[in-house]
C-alpha cells in the first residue's frame, strides 16, 4: 500500500486548526486515508477526534497511506499539507 | 502517544444547565468561566473568539473545544479546561453543539489536551454520556477516568 512518512511542520503541533484543514483535506480526496504515529494503529485521517487523538506534537513523524487509483497523489498533496507551518498561515505575524 | 496525566478540570469550571443565545455567547461563557476560575486573563476571552472565526473548533459528537490564538498564549496563567452543557444546543455554524469544552493551556500543553479529550470522545457511548450528564462528578468521571481509579 502506498505511504509517506511527514514530519509536521506547524509549530504547534497537529491540534485544532491545523488538525482541521488537514481532516478535510483528506476528506476531499476520493479514497479513504489513514494516518499513524509510528507503528501505532492507523486511524481514518477524515476523523477530526482520531487526529487530534494522535496527540502528533511538531516534529513528529507521520505515516499516511491510501489505496486506489490517484492515491499516490493523494498522499503527496496530503504530506506537502502536514510539511508546511499551518499555523504560521494563520497571521502574519504567526 | 501523548504522556497522560488528569486533565486539569477545577470542579467549579462544570456547569451542565447553561443555555446560550449563539455560537459567539456560548464562547464567551466558556472563557468567562476559565477566567472565574483564574486560568486567564480577560483578554482570553476575545482570542477564543478570534480562533473561533478563523476556523471551527467543532470536533465532532455535539461537541466544541473553544480556546484561544496562539497570541493569546500570554494571557494563560495555568491549564485549565471547562466544561458547559448547553441541553437546548448552540447552533455553530450549522452543527449542533451540546457541550463546549473550553481549553487553555500555556506552551505545547494543548495537544495533549486535546489528544485526551479526543481520546475520550472518540468512545460514542462516553460522548453521548457527556452530552447528557446531569451531574458534576459524572463528567469529572467521565473526564478524570485514572484519577477516579486511584482514588478507589
Amino acid at each position: 500500500m502506498p505511504e509517506r512518512t511527514v514530519v509536521i511542520a506547524s509549530s504547534t503541533g497537529l491540534h485544532a486548526r491545523p488538525a482541521k484543514i488537514f481532516v478535510q483535506a483528506a476528506a476531499k480526496q476520493g479514497m479513504p486515508v489513514r494516518i499513524r504515529v509510528g507503528e501505532g494503529k492507523p486511524v481514518p485521517a477524515n476523523s477530526m477526534l482520531a487526529v487530534l487523538a494522535l496527540g502528533a506534537t511538531h516534529g513528529t513523524e507521520v505515516t499516511l497511506d491510501a489505496e486506489g487509483p490517484g492515491a499516490d497523489e493523494a498522499l503527496d498533496s496530503l504530506a506537502d499539507l502536514l510539511a508546511r507551518d499551518l499555523d504560521a498561515e494563520e497571521t502574519p505575524h504567526g | 502517544m501523548p504522556e497522560t496525566a488528569p486533565l486539569p478540570l477545577d470542579p467549579r469550571a462544570i456547569l451542565l444547565a447553561a443555555s446560550a443565545t449563539g455560537r459567539d455567547d456560548a464562547i464567551g461563557q466558556c472563557g468567562q468561566t476559565l477566567l472565574d476560575v483564574g486560568a486567564v486573563e480577560s483578554s482570553y476571552i476575545g482570542a477564543m473568539l478570534e480562533r473561533e472565526r478563523s476556523i471551527s473548533t467543532y470536533v465532532g459528537e455535539g461537541v466544541a473545544i473553544p480556546h484561544g490564538t496562539l497570541a493569546a498564549k500570554d494571557a494563560v496563567h495555568h491549564d485549565a479546561i471547562c466544561v458547559l452543557r448547553f441541553p437546548d444546543g448552540v447552533d455553530w455554524d450549522g452543527e449542533r453543539v451540546t457541550v463546549c469544552i473550553g481549553i487553555a493551556a500555556k506552551g505545547d500543553g494543548h495537544v495533549r489536551l486535546l489528544a485526551e479529550l479526543a481520546q475520550i470522545l472518540m468512545d460514542p457511548e462516553q460522548a453521548r454520556a457527556l452530552r447528557e450528564a446531569t451531574e458534576v462528578a459524572e463528567v469529572v468521571r467521565l473526564l478524570q477516568p485514572n484519577e477516579e481509579d486511584e482514588a478507589q
